[in-house]
């Protein structure tokens, strides 16, 4: 019986072992982002090109707006998702680097979701400049070459 | 005349004992001189990659904070809750949080300075400014911290502070149950305890205790460390046009224009 006690101890401290680090695992996880990027394709990276129809400077997230025209003809329009301003601000970003008309090319990484609709990883302004936006873990998006 | 010259006397002594009281009581509440000066622009640091990373340790970095420990039945509550975020994550639906609404922190998440903080040093009061969301913390100084019961639970909650020595100690309880650090269940008998000190002219340290005699085995200790920011005016923080909402099942999606 005693025995028996023992094992049945040993095993469940042994489950609890598991259990505990599985857990501290997850924390780790947790603890390293404050705001999830979980909706956008870390795997690969659209680049856009087009129109400016709106730089939205605004928190909790900034948007640039842009007008991108297709082969077609037509023009197919694309929420670029930024960080909030005040990072952006931060690393020298302000409200009058673009307008409305600007022709701008940007680096996204798209929603999963499939809708038109990307986290801005860098931008080329209308004067040739390229910035970076400051998203947190950013090399943790892999870049790739497609267009929209 | 004798009776006359009372009355002079005390014509001109009386408003000289008022304003000498109402002397006493703002020196009493002014700070203490020797207070260290914590007021100004702070950030984060010794946080996020790299920040340990080679050559020798800075020895203004606080260590890795511990595992907290809690009751078998909250433990397993909050791993059930900190694995479905995990899981959500893998899957590219992350759950709503907090931000997901444009709820702030509160506390004591705000203390982890996601963005630039303030500490502004008044007579009988220590302010805290949080940049994200705009958070403000008011601690009383010298003040006796109330009962449980006669604070409304909030997101900041009711906070008493001192100065020992050079360290700023602080109390604060009444924080909503709703209001989570790291997903952590709390009770409404949660007490949060501050130890702020400058370990170096830059760098100042907060040791944060959170006691819980409901939901903790014991109580949870981890040290957050800021730097100064001298040039630093932090900048005003609107949740303005938040695109992101929870769906029926608690996902956080983006509203497409």
């Amino acid at each position: 019986m005693i025995i028996a006690t023992e094992v049945t101890m040993t095993s469940r401290r042994t489950a609890w072992v598991g259990v505990v680090l599985s857990f501290v695992i997850a924390m780790a996880v947790t603890a390293a982002a404050h705001h999830s990027f979980a909706v956008f394709d870390h795997t690969r990276t659209l680049t856009i090109r087009g129109t400016v129809t709106k730089f939205q400077w605004t928190n909790p997230h900034g948007f640039l707006e842009v007008d991108v025209p297709q082969p077609d003809g037509t023009r197919k329009h694309f929420s670029i998702e930024l960080t909030s301003i005040n990072m952006m601000q931060r690393v020298g970003w302000r409200s009058n680097m673009i307008k409305a008309g600007d022709k701008v090319t940007a680096v996204v990484a798209p929603l999963l979701s499939g809708e038109p609709v990307g986290l801005g990883l860098e931008v080329t302004m209308a004067d040739g400049t390229t910035k970076a936006l400051p998203v947190p873990n950013a090399a943790s998006f892999k870049r790739t070459t497609e267009t929209q | 005349m004798k009776a006359r010259n009372l009355i002079w006397l005390l014509v001109l002594v009386a408003p000289i004992v008022a304003l000498s009281e109402q002397w006493v009581a703002w020196a009493q509440s002014k700070p203490a001189a020797a207070a260290p000066d914590i007021t100004g622009s702070w950030e984060r640091h010794g946080f996020g990659p790299g920040a340990r990373g080679g050559g020798a340790r800075d020895a203004t970095i606080p260590p890795p904070a511990p595992q907290p420990q809690l009751k078998p039945q909250y433990a397993k509550e909050w791993q059930d809750r900190v694995m479905a975020v995990r899981a959500a994550d893998a899957k590219g639906e992350p759950l709503a949080t907090n931000y997901t609404d444009c709820l702030p922190d509160g506390m004591p998440t705000m203390m982890g300075a996601m963005f630039p903080m303030e500490i502004l040093q008044s007579r009988g009061q220590v302010t805290i400014i949080e940049e994200a969301f705009t958070q403000v913390r008011r601690i009383l100084m010298d003040k006796p911290q109330k009962s449980f019961e006669d604070v409304e639970p909030g997101f900041y909650g009711h906070s008493v502070g001192k100065w020992e020595g050079d360290t700023l100690v602080v109390d604060t309880i009444g924080i909503k149950e709703s209001v989570r650090f790291q997903n952590m269940p709390h009770s409404p008998q949660m007490r949060i305890k501050e130890r702020l000190k400058l370990v170096s002219p830059t760098v100042l340290w907060n040791e944060i205790t959170i006691d819980d005699p409901v939901v903790l085995e014991k109580p949870h200790t981890y040290t957050v460390a800021y730097r100064r920011m001298p040039d630093y005016t932090l900048l005003e923080y609107i949740c303005e046009d938040n695109r992101e909402y929870a769906d029926d099942k608690g996902r956080q999606k983006i509203r497409v224009n």
